[in-house]
C-alpha cells in the first residue's frame, strides 16, 4: 500500500457496512481494495482464508504469526475488520475465529478466476473507433487537463496572468470542488490555502485520490449514488490503458461521472455523446500495486514535465539562498513563485532566491515552513541529492527561523481548572493532570493550572468525588 | 596617564587627512562612462518589446523564455541573459574551461557549490581586453559555452564596450611615453582630439610600426619556467632581435594583426593625455616594458631559491605579465592566500626599484620582514618612511615601504619626512604595489599616484567591494582587476582554512529590551543590544568553551565602551586605538606566544592587515553597520590559521547578535558576500548548557540591573564605533561633521555628586594589559646579563 491510497483507505473506513457490502458486490471492487487497500499482512491472511472452507480461529493466526509482529498483526485485523472483510465470530465455546465476508470472498474469487457476467472489468468496445486515439495522446491530454486545474490553484495566488488560458479550462464543476475540498478560498479571487499547499506537494496518484474523495463526499448533494461512484473508480483502476471501453454497461450515475472525469482527465471521451471512453493514465494506475505504481507515476510525472532532463527532481538550492530550477512548466514556476522571488528565467531555467519576505509571504497564506523543505527536497535535482541532507542545513534551519519569527505566541485550546478547595486537592489533581501529560501550564501561587484535554481529569475527579 | 597621551599627540601627524579637498575633477567623467555603458540601461528599451507570456511578470530582472536552446544544451555549461549576467553549472563537463574564461571576462557574483553567477560589465571588459582578448573571442567563446544562442543586446555590449576599452596602452619605452594601439584607426580617432594632437612629440609623422610584444621567454620568478629560463638568455637580447626582424619585415602586410601601431606623447603632458581619452571613451591601459628600460637602474632581487608560488599566485601573476611587459591592475586574493608574496614576486619580475604602501605602520614592518624572508634582496635596500623612521635606499634602486598616509599627508611635514618625499617624488618608479587597496578613498589615491611616478601599479586586497560605489573609481586610478580568485577552492586545496561560520542569536533580556525600545538614539540602541547581558554570557561560554578547546580566540568590537567592558569583566587582555604601539607589540607577542594569553579583544584596528597565524577562533560583538567588507576582512584573520592543515581543523568564526534589534538586519547584509563565496552561516539559538551554568558574568537579576544602569549613564558617543585609521575612508567621511564635546546636563542627587552614597573604591575590573607591562625577567642572572647588555650599548654611543 502506498502513501497515496491512504486517504483512499481513511475514507473507505470511515463507510458503514452496508456500503461495503454493496460494493464487494462487484468483482473489480473486491479486487481493488484487496490490491490497494490492504497492508501485505492483510493480503496473506485474506488468501490463506479465500478458500479455506472453515473459520479461522484466532490460536491458528497466533501460529503463523511471529511473537515480535505482534503491532503488524493487530493493524492488518483492524484494517480487515474495519473494511468488513473478515468478521468475528464465536464457533465454539473456547475458541474465537475469523471468518471471510462472504460477499467479499465471492467476489474476488471471481475476479481472480474469472467468469461470471457482471461485466465490472469494464467492456471493451466491439467496434473499432473511427477516431483511434493512442497512448501517448491520451498522456498527454491527462497532463494537460491535470496540470490545469493545479495551475487554477496557483496561478491565481501567483498572479501569473492566464493569458495562455491554462487555468481557463478547468470546469466551474471543478473548481467548486476545489473550494469544497478546501483547496483554494474564494476570498481574494481563489487563493491557495494549506491543505491546497499539501494537496500540490503530493504525487500525481494522491493527487488524484484527494480530489475523487472530496467528489465522492460531493456525490449525494450531486444525487448520485456512492457505491455506485466508488465501484465506479474502482473499476476504472483494473481498466488497460489505451483500451477504448463501451458505456453501454454503465448506470446513470456513471455516465453523469464520465464526464466529470473527463474535465479531471481521468477519461477521456472524444464527445459527451460518444459511447466510448478512453481510461487514461491517471485512472489506470489509481489502484496499482506500490510498486507498479512507482514506475507508472514516474512516466507520468516525466510525461508531465517534458521539458526537463531524465530524473525526478529539477530544483537546485545553494547556501547563499539562491534557488535554480530546471523548468519551463508555467505550473512548476507557479508554486515556486508561491515561496520564493524568482528573478530569471530562461527556456529550460528559472532563477531565482528564498527571501525573509518570500517565505513569510508563503506562510501568511498557510504554506508551512515545513511543506517548503519537504518540497524543494522532493524535487531537488540529481545533483542536490548527492548531499545528505540533500538541502543545506542552513537554508533549511533559516527557513524554519523565518517562520518561527512570526510565531512568538504559541496558542493551546483547553481548560484552566481553578478554585480548589485545599492545597492537597490542588497538588493532587495537578499530579494526575502531570502524569497523563496533559499539563501546559500552572501557577502555584495561585492554585490553577491550564490542561489541554480534560475527559480524563473530570472522570477522574467525578471518581473522587463518589469515593468520597 | 602620561605615556597614553603622548601617543596621542604624536599620532595625529600622520594619520590624520584633510577633510576640506576639492572634489574630483574628473568626478563627472567616472559617471559617463560608468552610465554610459551600464547594461542595464541598455536592455531597458529591448525589454518594452519583449513578447511576454503568461509568468512573465514574475521575472523582473530578465525573462528570456522564448530564446533558442540548442541542441546539445545539455553538455554546455552556462546561461547569458540580456543583461550580462551569466549562470554556470559547476557540474558541467566544460566548468573548468569555461570558468577559466570567465573569470578572465566577467566579475564572479556568487561562487558556491553547484552553481555560479558572473555578470559582465564595461571594467570586467577592459580587464579581458587589456589580457589581450579580442572581442571576437569573447563573442566566440561565450557563445560557445552558452546553452542558449547569445542575446543580441549582449552581444552590442560586448562589442561596444570593447571597441572603446583597452584598444590603445600607454607605455613606456626608454622612459618615452608611447600611445600604442594594433589598430591604427585608433590612434587616428585620438589625434582627431586637439588636445592629444597637442600634446603628441613635435615633428614625428605617421606611425611607428613594431611587432606586437610576446610572453617571450619571460619567466615569473617562483615557477617552475623560471628554473631554466634565467640563464638560457637576457630577455632584452632576445627582445631586439625580435624587433630587428620586424622592421626587416616591415614592407609585407601580411601580419597585420600582430603589428603594433604607437606615436609619440610629451613626458609632462602624459597625465592630461590619460585625461583625455578616458573623457572621450577610450580609456589608455597602462603597459610597462621593463625589460626593455634601461634608463632605470635594476635592482638586484630575486625570489631565494626554494621559493615556490602557488598555482593560482602563478595565474594571477601571468595575468600581470602576460605579453612580457607589467600591466597595471588590481589582483584579489582572500587574506591569507599570499598576498605578500604575489606583490614580492611581482617586484622580483620587475627587478626595479619598487615602491610599497600599506595601511598602517604595523604592516609596515610585517611587509619588511617579508621582504626579507622571501627574497634575497640586501636588507639595506628595503627603506621604510613612516613617522618612526625615515630612510632612503643608499643605491640607486631599491624598496621603499610606507603608508598612504605618509605619502598623501599635506600637511608641513618634519625636515626629515620632507626630504625623503623629495627622494620619491624625484625618482622613477618601477612598480607601485597598493596593498588593502579597497580602503583608499579615490582622492587619496590620486594624491599618492600623482606624487609618485611609477611605471606600473598592482593593487592587492581580498575584498574588492565597498557599500558605496567608489570601488569603480580603482578601475582608472590603477587598472583593471586581474585576478579573483575563488574562495572554495582555495580552501578545498588548503591554501586557507576551512571555517565554520554561525550566527548566535541572543536573546534581549526583557529590562534592556524596554529600555532598548524606549532609546531615543541610535547610539543607545545600539549600546543595549551590544551589552545585551545574554550576549555577554554567550560570549564568555563561547571563549570558555573555545579556550578548553586549545583555540586561540580573537574578539571583535567595533564598540569601544563595549570592548572595554567586556574585556576587564573577563579579565582579557584588549587592544584599540589609543593603545600605545609598544603595549600593542607586547600584547600581541603574549597572544602569539604565552599559553596563559588565549584570547584577546580587539576594536577594528585589528581588522586588516594583521597577521596573527595562531588565532584559530573568532567571535563578533559588534561591527560596523551592513559592511560586508568588514565581514570578509575579520574572516581573514583566521583564514591564515597555522594548524589549517591539520586532518579536520576547522576554525570558527561567530557572530553575536541580540535577536529582535537592528543587529539582525545588518547582520544578514554583512554576510552576503560571504555567502556568495560559498560560506554558509549557521544560525544558534541557543548555545547547550548555557542555561544550566551559574559561574557566568551577570547571572543574578541584581548584576544585571546594575549594568543597565552602568550603559544607560554611558555617553552617546560611547555607542558609536571607534573612529581611527585603519578605515580611511570612513575617517575621511567622517572629519567634515565633527562633534563637538560639550556639557551635558543630567538628573542626580547631590550626595551622589558628593560621594555621599555608601560607595567605595575598588578596582574590579583591572585591565588585563597592565599586567604584560610589569612583569620583568624576574632571574637574578639574566636580569645582570640584560643589564650588561644595555651598558656595553650605552658605552658605545658614548664613544662616537
Amino acid at each position: 500500500m502506498s502513501a497515496s491510497t491512504s486517504q483512499a483507505l481513511d475514507y473507505l473506513e470511515g463507510q458503514t457496512q452496508i456500503t461495503h457490502q454493496k460494493l464487494y458486490e462487484q468483482p473489480s471492487t473486491a479486487l481493488a481494495v484487496f490490491r490497494c487497500m490492504l497492508p501485505h499482512l492483510a493480503k496473506t491472511i485474506v488468501m490463506a482464508m479465500l478458500y479455506m472452507p472453515r473459520a479461522f480461529t484466532i490460536g491458528d493466526l497466533d501460529h503463523w504469526i511471529r511473537a515480535n509482529s505482534k503491532g503488524e498483526r493487530e493493524k492488518a485485523i483492524s484494517v480487515l475488520q474495519s473494511l468488513h472483510i473478515i468478521t468475528h465470530s464465536q464457533e465454539s465455546s473456547k475458541s474465537l475465529s475469523y471468518r471471510l465476508e462472504s460477499g467479499f470472498a465471492n467476489s474476488l474469487r471471481q475476479a481472480l478466476t474469472g467468469g461470471g457476467n457482471h461485466k465490472s472489468f469494464g467492456v471493451p468496445s466491439s467496434t473499432p473507433d473511427k477516431n483511434d486515439v493512442d497512448i501517448a495522446f491520451l498522456d498527454q491530454f491527462a497532463r494537460k487537463q491535470w496540470e490545469a486545474i493545479l495551475y487554477f490553484m496557483v496561478g491565481s495566488t501567483s498572479g501569473l496572468r492566464d493569458s495562455t488560458g491554462l487555468g481557463e479550462t478547468v470546469g466551474n464543476g471543478t473548481r467548486k470542488l476545489l473550494e469544497i475540498g478546501d483547496f483554494v478560498t474564494r476570498a481574494n479571487h481563489g487563493t491557495i490555502t494549506k491543505t491546497g499547499f499539501t494537496f500540490l506537494l503530493q504525487e500525481a496518484n494522491a493527487q488524484v485520490w484527494s480530489l475523487l474523495i472530496v467528489y465522492l463526499k460531493q456525490a449525494p448533494e450531486l444525487g448520485m449514488n456512492e457505491v455506485d461512484v466508488l465501484s465506479f473508480i474502482f473499476m476504472l483502476g483494473s481498466l488497460s490503458l489505451g483500451q477504448d471501453y463501451s458505456t453501454a454497461t454503465l448506470s446513470p450515475t456513471q455516465l453523469q461521472m464520465l464526464e466529470d472525469l473527463n474535465d479531471f482527465g481521468i477519461v477521456y471521451r472524444s464527445s459527451k455523446t460518444s459511447s466510448r471512453f478512453y481510461p487514461t493514465r491517471l485512472a489506470t494506475t489509481l489502484t496499482s500495486d506500490a510498486g507498479a505504481l512507482q514506475t507508472t507515476s514516474t512516466t507520468f510525472s516525466n510525461a508531465l514535465r517534458p521539458s526537463t532532463a531524465p530524473g525526478k527532481g529539477y530544483i537546485i538550492v545553494e547556501t547563499n539562498y539562491r534557488i535554480y530550477a530546471y523548468t519551463s512548466s508555467h505550473l512548476q514556476i507557479a508554486v515556486l513563485s508561491l515561496f520564493a522571488r524568482l528573478s530569471s528565467r530562461f527556456p529550460n531555467l528559472v532563477s531565482g532566491k528564498l527571501t525573509k519576505d518570500s517565505i513569510q509571504r508563503a506562510i501568511k497564506l498557510g504554506i508551512e515552513a515545513r511543506q517548503i523543505i519537504d518540497y524543494l527536497t522532493a524535487h531537488a535535482h540529481p545533483q542536490m541529492q548527492k548531499n545528505n541532507p540533500v538541502l543545506p542545513p542552513t537554508v533549511m534551519d533559516q527557513i524554519r527561523l523565518w517562520e518561527y519569527e512570526g510565531e512568538r505566541i504559541e496558542a493551546t485550546h483547553g481548560h484552566l481548572m481553578k478554585d480548589f478547595s485545599s492545597e492537597k486537592e490542588y497538588q493532587d489533581t495537578l499530579g494526575y493532570a502531570e502524569s497523563l501529560g496533559v499539563l501546559t501550564w500552572k501557577s502555584d501561587q495561585k492554585r490553577v493550572f491550564f490542561v489541554d484535554r480534560l475527559e480524563q481529569i473530570s472522570a477522574y475527579l467525578v471518581s473522587k468525588k463518589e469515593k468520597r | 596617564m602620561p605615556p597614553k597621551r603622548k601617543a596621542q599627540t604624536q599620532a595625529p601627524s600622520s594619520d590624520e587627512y584633510e577633510s576640506d579637498e576639492p572634489p574630483l575633477s574628473d568626478q563627472e567623467d567616472f559617471e559617463r562612462l560608468k552610465t554610459k555603458y551600464d547594461v542595464v540601461a541598455r536592455v531597458k528599451q529591448e525589454r518594452a518589446t519583449h513578447v511576454v507570456d503568461a509568468a512573465s511578470h514574475l521575472f523582473k530582472k530578465c525573462d528570456q523564455w522564448d530564446a533558442d536552446l540548442k541542441p546539445d544544451h545539455a553538455s554546455r555549461p552556462i546561461w547569458v541573459d540580456d543583461a550580462g549576467h551569466i549562470i554556470m553549472e559547476s557540474f558541467s563537463p566544460a566548468f573548468q574551461d569555461a570558468q577559466a574564461f570567465l573569470i578572465v571576462i566577467a566579475e564572479p557574483q556568487s561562487r558556491v557549490s553547484r552553481i555560479h553567477e558572473y555578470s559582465l560589465t564595461a571594467h570586467s571588459l577592459f580587464a579581458a581586453m587589456s589580457v589581450g582578448l579580442t572581442t571576437e573571442d569573447i563573442i566566440k567563446q561565450l557563445d560557445y559555452y552558452s546553452k542558449t544562442s547569445l542575446p543580441l543586446g549582449v552581444r552590442t555590449f560586448i562589442q561596444e564596450s570593447t571597441s572603446s576599452f583597452g584598444k590603445a596602452r600607454i607605455v613606456l619605452k626608454d622612459t618615452k611615453y608611447f600611445i600604442e594601439s594594433t589598430d591604427p584607426a585608433i590612434l587616428q580617432e585620438l589625434l582627431r582630439d586637439p588636445v592629444i594632437a597637442e600634446c603628441r612629440t613635435s615633428g614625428a609623422e605617421g606611425f611607428v610600426q613594431e611587432a606586437a610584444p610576446k610572453m617571450g621567454n619571460l619567466a615569473i620568478p617562483g615557477t617552475k619556467l623560471a628554473a631554466g629560463a634565467n640563464q638560457v638568455a637576457q630577455p632584452g637580447v632576445q627582445r631586439q632581435a625580435e624587433d630587428m626582424l620586424a622592421t626587416l619585415r616591415e614592407d609585407d602586410d601580411e601580419e597585420e594583426i600582430d603589428r603594433v601601431h604607437s606615436f609619440q606623447i610629451i613626458g609632462e603632458d602624459r597625465e592630461r593625455v590619460v585625461k583625455k581619452c578616458r573623457e572621450i571613451g577610450t580609456p589608455l591601459t597602462e603597459e610597462y616594458d621593463f625589460s626593455q628600460d634601461n634608463m632605470n637602474s635594476s635592482l638586484e632581487i630575486n625570489l631565494k631559491p626554494g621559493t615556490q608560488i602557488r598555482d593560482y599566485q602563478e595565474r594571477a601573476l601571468n595575468k600581470m605579465f602576460g605579453n612580457g611587459r607589467a600591466r597595471s591592475g588590481i589582483i584579489v586574493l582572500p587574506c591569507g592566500a599570499g598576498k605578500t608574496l604575489v606583490g614580492i614576486t611581482a617586484a622580483c619580475t620587475v627587478q626595479k626599484s619598487t615602491m610599497v604602501l600599506c595601511t598602517s605602520a604595523m604592516s609596515v614592518v610585517q611587509w619588511r620582514a617579508e621582504f626579507i624572508k622571501w627574497s634575497n634582496i640586501n636588507p639595506d635596500d628595503i627603506a621604510v618612511f613612516t613617522s618612526e623612521s625615515k630612510n632612503k635606499f643608499p643605491r640607486n634602486a631599491g624598496v621603499i615601504i610606507s603608508t598612504y598616509t605618509m605619502i598623501s599627508s599635506s600637511r608641513n611635514r618634519s625636515y626629515d619626512a620632507e626630504k625623503v618625499m623629495e627622494f620619491i617624488r624625484s625618482r622613477e618608479w618601477g612598480l607601485l604595489i597598493a596593498d588593502e587597496v579597497h580602503v583608499v578613498p579615490a582622492n587619496i589615491f590620486k594624491k599618492v599616484t600623482y606624487s609618485i611616478a611609477s611605471h606600473s601599479k598592482l593593487g592587492l586586497t581580498a575584498t574588492l567591494l565597498r557599500e558605496d560605489d567608489k570601488i569603480d573609481d580603482l578601475n582608472f586610478l590603477i587598472g583593471p582587476k586581474l585576478y579573483e580568485a575563488n574562495w572554495q577552492e582555495l580552501a578545498e586545496q588548503g591554501h586557507i582554512a576551512k571555517v565554520q561560520c554561525a550566527e548566535v542569536w541572543c536573546q534581549m533580556t526583557p529590562e534592556f529590551y524596554t529600555e532598548y525600545l524606549k532609546a531615543s538614539s541610535v547610539q543607545k540602541k545600539g549600546l543595549l543590544s551590544i551589552m545585551n547581558p545574554k550576549k555577554f554570557q554567550n560570549c564568555q561560554y563561547l571563549i570558555d568553551y573555545h579556550e578548553k578547546r586549545g583555540d586561540k580566540i580573537i574578539v571583535f568590537s567595533d564598540n569601544v565602551y563595549a570592548l572595554q567592558k567586556y574585556a576587564q569583566k573577563l579579565h582579557k587582555a584588549y587592544i584599540f586605538g589609543d593603545t600605545p604601539q609598544a603595549e600593542r607589540l607586547t600584547i600581541l607577542e603574549n597572544f602569539q606566544h604565552n599559553p596563559e594569553v588565549n584570547t584577546i579583544f580587539l576594536s577594528k584596528i585589528g581588522d586588516t592587515s594583521l597577521d596573527l597565524p595562531e588565532a584559530t577562533c573568532l567571535i563578533q560583538i559588534s561591527s560596523h553597520y551592513g559592511s560586508r567588507r568588514q565581514e570578509a576582512q575579520r574572516l581573514g584573520r583566521i583564514l591564515r590559521a597555522k594548524r589549517r592543515n591539520d586532518e579536520g581543523f576547522n576554525a570558527f568564526f561567530y557572530s553575536l547578535v541580540s535577536k529582535d534589534t537592528v543587529e539582525m538586519y545588518y547582520s544578514s547584509k554583512r554576510q552576503a558576500f560571504l555567502v556568495d563565496q560559498g560560506y554558509a552561516f549557521k544560525v544558534i539559538t541557543r548555545l547547550e548548557g548555557l542555561q544550566e551554568r551559574s559561574d557566568l558574568a551577570f547571572y543574578t537579576p541584581q548584576d544585571r540591573r546594575e549594568l543597565l544602569v552602568d550603559v544607560l549613564m554611558a555617553k552617546d558617543a560611547d555607542g558609536e564605533a571607534e573612529h581611527i585609521d585603519g578605515d580611511m575612508f570612513g575617517k575621511y567621511k567622517a572629519g567634515g561633521h565633527k562633534k563637538k564635546p560639550g556639557a551635558r546636563r543630567m538628573a542626580g542627587t547631590l550626595s551622589e555628586l558628593s560621594g555621599g552614597q555608601d560607595m567605595a573604591y575598588i578596582e574590579y575590573n583591572k585591565s588585563r594589559n597592565k599586567d604584560f607591562k610589569q612583569k620583568g625577567i624576574k632571574n637574578d642572572f639574566i636580569r645582570k646579563l640584560n643589564r650588561g647588555a644595555v651598558n656595553a650599548k650605552k658605552q658605545a654611543r658614548n664613544a662616537q
